[in-house]
C-alpha cells in the first residue's frame, strides 16, 4: 500500500505518474487519449506501467469529462424552475455586447430551451422574507410538464435563495418526489452568491453534466476495482483541490477545469519544498500555452470565470470557485498563417495531435511551432519524444518555404519569425496574470512546464524580467505529479451585505459556524477526520457605493467586536494593492462571507537526488542552435538523466530529456538543485 | 530601406496597440467611479504627433472618434509649439472635438522623446456628474447646453506636471459631488502616465525611427484593409430616412435622412437634409456624427478590424452645420446618443439591402437612458438607479435577431441584476422577461425585453427617453418590422396607465410600476420561406402562437397536439404567396 497515483487526461495524452512512498522511485508514462470512452485511456496508461493497482494508497484523478460534456453540449435534457418573471433571465443573460462592432454577434445560446423554463410565483425579497409563498399545488404541476417533456435533470434557481434557501428546498424536495429517477439541483447547494444570471448559469450547468459525470465515474471506478484499486479515488477539483467521486458526481460542475489545475498546485508545492513562494507558472502543450500566478504561496482562485469566454464572446458564468489561469492559443501545433494585410499570425489554429506539425510526416502542411523551432536547431530531430518518434525537418522546411517566400527571406530567418510572433503572444499572456494584475515579475520565479514550456521559458523569463525559472523534473507530466500534492478542498460562500461597523456578529459567527459544519459533514463521508480539516476564512468587503469587492482575510474562532478594525485595515490595505487607492475614511461593507475547508491528507515525501558523474558525461552532443539576435551558436546537448546535484551549464547550450528540452540563451546559466530541478539565472 | 524585419515592425505596432489597452485597463482599476469600471463608459488610445489615431481601446462603442478629434482640437488650439512635457490637457466642449455631452470628459497628454512630440496619449470617460440643472448633469428636457454642467473648452489641466488648482476648485464648487469627480479627474489623467511610459519603453527599446516606422506601417496596413473591403462592395449611392422620434420638450419628429455613396476609396456619409437642430438634448455636434459613421462603417467594413486612422481613412461624415447631426451653441447635447444611434441606424438600413451579408435588420436602437431617483424613506438618502436598457436585434441572412442585447451605442454594458438592484434600491423587480413581439421573416427578429419596477418608496421621479417609439425597427427583404420602445407608468391607483417615449422628473409614488418594454428586432426574408420545424419550434417555445404561425408565417398547426398540418400549410402558404 505505498503508491500514489495521479491520472491526467488531456486533449492528445493521458498522462500517469506513480510515486513509490517507499522506494521514493517516479514512473511516468503516457497513452494516447481515447475520445469517446475516456476511461480506456486511462486503463491502458495505468496497463502500459504493469502497475499492481491493489498496491494503491491514493489515486487521484484530473479529468475532462466535465468540461468537454459542457462543450460538445453531450449533456442531460435539462429544465430549469425560476421564479415568476424570470422564466427568461438564463436566456437575457447580462445583456452585454463583448463584439463591439458586429451586427451578426451571437448570444451565448442558452442550455435550457424556452419551453423548458417554468415559474413558480413564489417570492423572497433581499432580506430573504417571504412576501409570498410556494404553491405546492403549482410545482406538481410543473413536475407534470418536467415528465411529459421527458427531461432527466433539472435546475432550480430561485431569486433570493442566497438570503433563504427554504423555498428552493422545498421546491427541490416537492420535484425529487414527484419525478423519481430526475436528477434535481438546487442554486443554493451550490453557491449562495447573489447575481441570478450567473447563478443560475451555474446550476444549469451541473443539472446538465451530472448524468453523463455520473456515469463516467461509476465506469472508471469499477473498472479500477476491477484491476484491483481498494481504495476509493478521487477526482481533481477546479479550486486546486480533491474530493472523492461520491463527492464529486454531486457537485459535477466543481470539475469543469479539473484538468489544467494540477500543474498550477504543483507548482506552489515544488514552491514550498525549495522555497519560492511567489511563482508564475507557465505551460506549454501542443495546442495552448497556460499561466498563472502563486503569491505568497497562495493559489490565487476566482469566481469570475466564464465558460468559452472569449474578448468577442460573454461565455457562461460558473460561480463555483476555479484556480486562476489565462490560457492563450499558443502551443506547439499553433499554425503560423499570414493574414489579410500581410501580417504574419501564429495560432490560435492549432495543428493538434492529429495531423500534427508538418514535421511529424502525417500529412501536416501547415507550418507551426514546433516546425519553426525544428528549423531553429531548438529541437532536434533525432531525439524528439525520446527519440521514440521520427520527425523531418525537410517536410518542417517545406512547409515553412511559403512564408519564406511571401516576405523574401530564408526559410531559417521565416521560422525565428514565427517564433518571435508566438513568443510575443505568450509573453502577452504572461503579462496579464502578472503586470497587469498589479504584480511585478521581478519578485516571482517562474516554473516551465509541459512539453515545450522549458524551450520558450528561459527567454521569456527574460523578457518578463523574471530572473529565475525553474524547470522542474518531468517536466511534460508536472500536471499529473502536481495532482499527488494536493489536499481536499471546498468552498463556501455566502452572500449577506451588511455595514462593517456595527455589523451583527451573532450573525457573522454563525454564518462562519453554519458553513464550518457543512464542511465537516461533508468530510466525515470522505473518511476525514476532523482534527484534519483546516479552515481559512476570507470576506469580501467594500466600500459602500462601489460595486467590486475585495478578499479580505479573517481570523479564526468567535469574532469579536475588537477584531473588527483588523479586518477593516487588512481590506484598506488589499484593496489599494489592487485598486491602487483606499479611502481609511470611508464606510464599508461586508457583501460575501467566504470559507475554504482543506482537507489534508498524507503527501508524499520528495526524495533528494543521489550525486551524479561529471559534467562532461552529461554532455551527448553539439550542434547549432539558432539564438535569432545573439546568433546561430555552436552549443553543449545535455542529457538530463546524466546530470546530478551541484552541476552547472553555462549558455548557450540545451538539457535534453525524454519528453522536454530546455534552451539556455546566452548570457544565462543553469544549476542542478539537490531535487534535480533546473533552476536557470535568467540573466536580467 | 526597412529600418526593422516585418515581425519586429508588427510586435513594435502590437506594442502600442497594447499601451492603449494597458490605459484603458489602468484606469477601469483605478477608478472609484462606477460607471467607468461597471459599465466601461469610457475609451483610451494613441495618436501620432498630428493626431491620427494608431490604437484605441473601448469599452462601449460610442467613443470611437473621441480620441482622434480631442487630439485634433489640442491641436487646433495650441499647437504643437505651445505644448510641453508634464502639460494634460482636457476637454468636453462638444462642439470643438469632445463630440458626445458634457459628461464625457476627454485628457491628452503629448508624449515627447529627445524634445519632440512622438505622440499623444488620450482617454475620454463618463464623469458622474459635472453640475448642471439635473443630478447626473445629464437631462431629458434641456434647451442650452448651460444647463447641462461645466464646461471646458480645452484647456491645460496640469501645466509642466503642476496641477492648475484654480480649474479643480471651480470643478469641485460646481459639482454635487465633488470627491467623487475630482476622484474621476486623478485616475484618468494618472492611466495617460502609463501608456506615455509603454510608448518610451518602446522608443527606448526599438529606436524612434524603428517605431515611427511601425506607425506608419500600422496605419497603411489599415487603409489596405478597409480598402480590400471597399473592393468587395457593390459601388454607388443608396438613401434612406426617418425619424428621431422621441418627442422630447414635446418637439415633435425630426425627420433625418442619410445618402450614402461608396467608391473603391471613399465612403461617404452626407447627411444633408436632416432637420434642424431642436431645443432638446437629442441634439448631436459634427464630431459625433464623425464618431457615430465609424460605428457603422467599422460595423460594415470589417468588426474584426483595429481602430486606426488609416482604416478610417476612406471615411467621409458630411453634416450640414446648423442640423440635429451638426449642431451649434446653445444647442442641449445630454441624450446625444439618440442622433448619434440615428446615423448608425440610417447607413445600416440605406446598405442592408445590398449588402445583407455585412448587416442584421434594424434593432431597437435606442439605449432607453434611465434614472429613478429619489430620497430613500429609510435611510433618508438620495439613491439614484441609472441604466441603460437592452432590447432586440434585427434578423440578418444567415440568423435570428438576438433577443435582451445592449444597443449599438452600448457594448460591453452589463445589466444589474435584480438582486443587486433590489438591494440596492426600494423596488421590486417583478418581471425581466422576454417581448415577444418580433418583426416575422424567413430569420425573426430578436426579442426585446419587459422590465418592470414597482416603487417600494414613498417617492421618486422618473427620467427616460427612448426613440423608436412610433417608428420601429425595420426588416428588410421581405422580412417584417418589430415591435416599437415604449415606457409605461401604471399607477397604484389601477388608473389607465401612461405611456411615452420621454419623461422629465415624472413623479412616482409607493406602489407605482414603470415598465420598460423594449422593441423587438426586424425580420429579414420573406417569413413564408422560414422552415416549417422552425416555426413549430417557436410556437412550442412560445415565441408565437398558433394564431401568429398562421398570420405570419402560412404555417397551420393544431392548437390542442401541436401537430403541423403540413397539407394545408402548403395550401395556406401558397394563398398567402398569391396575394402579395
Amino acid at each position: 500500500m505505498s503508491l500514489r497515483i495521479a491520472v491526467d487526461i488531456g486533449g492528445t495524452f493521458t498522462d500517469f505518474v506513480c510515486l513509490d512512498e517507499e522506494t521514493g522511485q517516479l514512473i511516468e508514462e503516457k497513452a494516447h487519449t481515447t475520445p469517446g470512452n475516456f476511461a480506456n485511456g486511462v486503463i491502458n496508461a495505468t496497463k502500459k506501467t504493469g502497475i499492481n493497482l491493489e498496491d494503491t494508497s491514493y489515486f487521484v484523478h484530473g479529468t475532462t469529462v466535465v468540461i468537454n460534456a459542457v462543450t460538445e453540449r453531450k449533456g442531460a435534457k435539462t429544465a430549469l424552475v425560476t421564479t415568476g418573471g424570470y422564466r427568461d433571465a438564463l436566456e437575457i443573460g447580462r445583456a452585454n455586447r463583448p463584439d463591439l462592432y458586429n451586427y451578426f454577434y451571437q448570444k451565448p445560446k442558452p442550455y435550457v430551451p424556452r419551453h423548458l423554463r417554468f415559474e413558480v410565483h413564489e417570492r423572497l425579497n433581499y432580506k430573504g422574507e417571504v412576501l409570498k409563498p410556494v404553491s405546492e399545488n403549482e410545482v406538481v404541476e410543473i413536475a407534470k410538464k418536467i415528465a411529459k417533456e421527458g427531461a432527466t435533470a433539472v435546475a432550480v434557481c430561485l431569486l433570493h435563495s442566497y438570503a433563504n434557501p427554504e423555498h428552493e428546498r422545498l421546491v427541490g424536495k416537492i420535484l425529487a418526489r414527484e419525478l423519481p429517477g430526475v436528477e434535481i439541483t438546487i442554486s443554493s447547494n451550490l453557491i449562495k452568491e447573489w447575481r441570478e444570471y450567473e447563478r443560475t448559469s451555474t446550476t444549469v450547468l451541473n443539472a446538465f453534466v451530472k448524468p453523463a459525470a455520473t456515469k463516467y465515474l461509476d465506469t472508471l471506478q469499477k473498472q479500477l476495482e476491477e484491476m484491483g484499486l481498494g481504495i476509493e479515488p478521487h477526482a481533481m477539483l477546479s479550486n486546486g483541490g480533491t474530493a472523492t467521486f461520491a463527492r464529486s458526481k454531486e457537485v459535477p460542475i466543481t470539475l469543469i477545469e479539473s484538468g489544467p489545475v494540477g500543474g498550477v498546485i504543483g507548482a506552489a508545492a515544488l514552491g514550498k519544498i525549495i522555497g519560492e513562494e511567489n511563482i508564475i507558472t507557465f505551460d506549454i502543450g501542443g495546442t495552448t500555452a497556460k499561466t498563472s500566478l502563486i503569491s505568497k504561496g497562495e493559489v490565487k482562485v476566482t469566481t469570475d470565470y466564464r465558460l468559452e469566454w472569449t474578448p468577442k464572446f460573454a461565455g457562461y458564468p460558473v460561480k463555483t470557485p476555479i484556480v486562476d489561469i489565462i490560457e492563450i492559443g499558443a502551443g506547439g501545433g499553433s499554425i503560423a498563417w499570414i493574414d489579410d494585410v500581410g501580417v504574419l499570425k501564429v495560432g490560435p489554429q492549432s495543428a493538434g495531435a492529429d495531423p500534427g506539425p508538418a514535421c511529424y510526416g502525417q500529412g501536416g502542411e501547415e507550418p507551426t511551432l514546433t516546425d519553426a523551432n525544428l528549423i531553429a536547431g531548438r529541437i532536434d530531430p533525432d531525439s524528439f519524444l525520446g527519440g521514440e518518434f521520427k520527425i523531418s525537418i525537410d517536410l518542417a522546411r517545406k512547409a515553412m518555404q511559403p512564408i519564406a517566400d511571401y516576405f523574401g527571406i530564408s526559410v531559417e530567418e521565416a521560422a525565428l519569425g514565427v517564433i518571435k510572433t508566438a513568443n510575443y503572444n505568450m509573453l502577452n499572456a504572461l503579462k496579464l496574470i502578472s503586470v497587469r494584475r498589479g504584480h511585478n515579475p521581478r519578485d516571482f520565479a517562474m516554473v516551465a512546464q509541459g512539453g515545450n514550456g522549458a524551450v520558450h521559458g528561459p527567454f521569456l523569463a527574460a523578457e518578463l524580467k523574471v530572473k529565475k525559472l525553474i524547470v522542474p523534473n518531468y517536466p511534460a507530466t508536472f500536471s499529473a505529479w502536481g495532482m499527488l500534492m494536493t489536499d481536499l478542498r471546498q468552498d463556501f460562500i455566502q452572500t449577506q451585505i451588511m455595514p462593517v461597523a456595527g455589523c451583527d456578529l451573532e450573525r457573522v459567527n454563525a454564518i462562519y459556524r453554519e458553513m464550518e459544519q457543512e464542511a465537516l459533514a461533508v468530510y466525515e463521508k470522505q473518511g476525514i477526520a476532523p482534527e484534519n480539516v483546516v479552515f481559512v476564512r476570507t470576506a469580501d468587503l467594500r466600500y459602500i457605493g462601489q460595486e467590486h469587492t475585495v478578499r479580505t482575510p479573517v481570523g479564526g474562532g468567535i469574532i469579536k467586536e475588537s477584531d473588527l478594525p483588523l479586518i477593516r485595515q487588512a481590506f484598506d490595505r488589499n484593496h489599494h494593492q489592487q485598486y491602487t487607492f483606499s479611502l481609511e475614511s470611508a464606510p464599508t461593507e461586508f457583501v460575501n462571507f467566504n470559507l475554504t475547508a482543506f482537507g489534508t491528507v498524507k503527501k508524499p515525501e520528495i526524495k533528494k537526488m543521489d550525486p551524479a558523474g561529471s559534467i562532461e558525461d552529461a554532455i551527448k552532443s553539439e550542434r547549432v542552435i539558432d539564438f535569432d539576435e545573439q546568433g546561430r551558436l555552436k552549443c553543449h546537448v545535455y542529457d538530463r538523466a546524466k546530470l546530478g546535484p551541484g552541476h552547472k551549464i553555462e549558455g548557450p547550450a540545451a538539457v535534453e530529456e525524454s519528453k522536454s528540452v530546455t534552451i539556455l540563451y546566452p548570457g544565462q546559466s543553469l544549476v542542478v538543485d539537490e531535487y534535480g530541478n533546473l533552476i536557470i539565472d535568467t540573466g536580467v | 530601406m526597412a529600418k526593422v524585419d516585418p515581425f519586429t515592425r508588427e510586435i513594435i505596432a502590437q506594442g502600442l496597440i497594447a499601451a492603449s489597452e494597458e490605459m484603458f485597463l489602468t484606469w477601469g482599476r483605478t477608478s472609484q467611479s462606477t460607471i467607468i469600471y461597471e459599465v466601461l463608459d469610457y475609451a483610451a488610445g494613441l495618436t501620432d504627433s498630428k493626431g491620427n489615431l494608431i490604437g484605441q481601446a473601448n469599452g462601449v462603442t460610442g467613443f470611437l472618434g473621441a480620441i482622434t478629434y480631442s487630439v485634433t482640437a489640442t491641436l487646433d488650439k495650441f499647437g504643437l509649439e505651445n505644448l510641453k512635457p508634464g502639460d494634460i490637457i482636457l476637454t468636453n466642449d462638444p462642439f470643438t472635438g469632445s463630440g458626445t455631452h458634457l459628461c464625457d470628459v476627454s485628457a491628452v497628454l503629448p508624449v515627447f522623446y529627445e524634445g519632440e512630440i512622438v505622440a499623444f496619449a488620450a482617454n475620454k470617460g463618463h464623469w458622474n456628474e459635472i453640475g448642471g440643472k439635473n443630478l447626473g448633469s445629464w437631462s431629458t428636457n434641456a434647451t442650452e447646453i448651460y444647463q447641462e454642467g461645466l464646461q471646458f473648452p480645452v484647456i491645460k489641466i496640469y501645466e509642466e506636471g503642476k496641477l492648475n488648482e484654480a480649474v479643480r476648485d471651480m470643478i469641485a464648487a460646481n459639482c454635487r459631488t465633488p470627491d467623487m469627480t475630482l476622484g474621476d479627474l486623478y485616475a484618468q489623467t494618472a492611466s495617460l502616465r502609463i501608456a506615455e511610459k509603454r510608448v518610451l519603453e518602446l522608443l527606448d527599446k526599438y529606436g524612434k525611427e524603428a517605431v515611427l516606422e511601425s506607425i506608419e506601417n500600422l496605419l497603411e496596413n489599415g487603409r489596405k484593409l478597409a480598402l480590400k473591403e471597399l473592393a468587395r462592395m457593390p459601388k454607388g449611392s443608396f438613401e434612406a430616412d426617418g425619424y428621431i422620434d422621441a418627442n422630447a420638450n414635446n418637439l415633435g419628429n425630426v425627420p433625418i435622412k442619410v445618402k450614402v455613396t461608396i467608391t473603391d476609396e471613399e465612403f461617404i456619409i452626407d447627411l444633408t437634409g436632416s432637420g434642424e437642430q431642436v431645443a432638446a438634448p437629442i441634439n448631436c455636434c459634427k464630431y459625433g456624427a464623425f464618431s457615430a459613421g465609424r460605428i457603422i462603417y467599422h460595423a460594415i467594413l470589417n468588426p474584426d478590424a483595429e481602430p486606426n486612422e488609416g482604416f478610417y481613412s476612406p471615411l467621409k461624415v458630411i453634416a450640414p452645420e446648423g442640423s440635429v447631426f451638426a449642431a451649434v451653441r446653445p444647442a442641449p447635447v445630454s441624450t446625444n446618443w439618440e442622433a448619434t444611434s440615428h446615423i448608425t441606424d440610417l447607413v445600416a438600413k440605406a446598405l442592408a439591402p445590398v449588402v445583407p451579408e455585412r448587416i442584421t435588420a434594424g434593432h431597437f436602437l435606442s439605449i432607453i437612458g434611465t434614472i429613478l431617483a429619489g430620497i430613500d424613506d429609510v435611510t433618508k438618502q438620495p439613491y439614484v438607479l441609472c441604466e441603460p436598457q437592452a432590447g432586440g436585434w434585427g434578423a440578418g441572412c444567415n440568423k435570428d435577431g438576438e433577443s435582451g442585447l445592449v444597443a449599438i451605442a452600448d457594448g460591453e454594458t452589463f445589466m444589474i441584476p435584480a438582486e443587486v438592484a433590489e438591494y440596492k434600491y426600494p423596488i421590486i423587480v417583478e418581471q425581466y422577461a422576454f417581448n415577444t413581439k418580433t418583426g416575422a421573416g424567413k430569420f425573426r427578429g430578436g426579442c426585446g425585453l419587459i422590465r418592470d419596477y414597482r416603487l417600494l418608496n414613498s417617492n421618486g421621479e422618473l427620467t427616460t427617453i427612448a426613440s423608436k417609439y412610433q417608428f420601429p425597427p425595420w426588416g428588410f427583404a421581405g422580412g417584417g418590422d418589430g415591435s416599437p420602445n415604449v415606457v409605461e407608468v401604471h399607477k397604484a391607483d389601477g388608473s389607465e396607465p401612461v405611456a411615452g417615449a420621454t419623461f422629465s422628473n415624472y413623479p412616482m409614488y409607493k406602489g407605482d410600476l414603470v415598465r420598460f418594454i423594449s422593441g423587438c428586432g426586424g425580420g429579414y426574408g420573406d417569413p413564408l420561406e422560414r422552415p416549417v420545424d422552425k416555426v413549430w419550434q417557436d410556437i412550442k417555445d412560445e415565441y408565437i402562437t398558433v394564431a401568429e404561425a398562421a398570420s405570419d408565417y402560412g404555417v397551420v398547426v393544431d392548437p390542442d397536439t401541436l401537430e403541423v398540418n403540413h397539407e394545408k400549410t402548403k395550401e395556406l402558404r401558397e394563398k398567402m404567396r398569391k396575394t402579395i
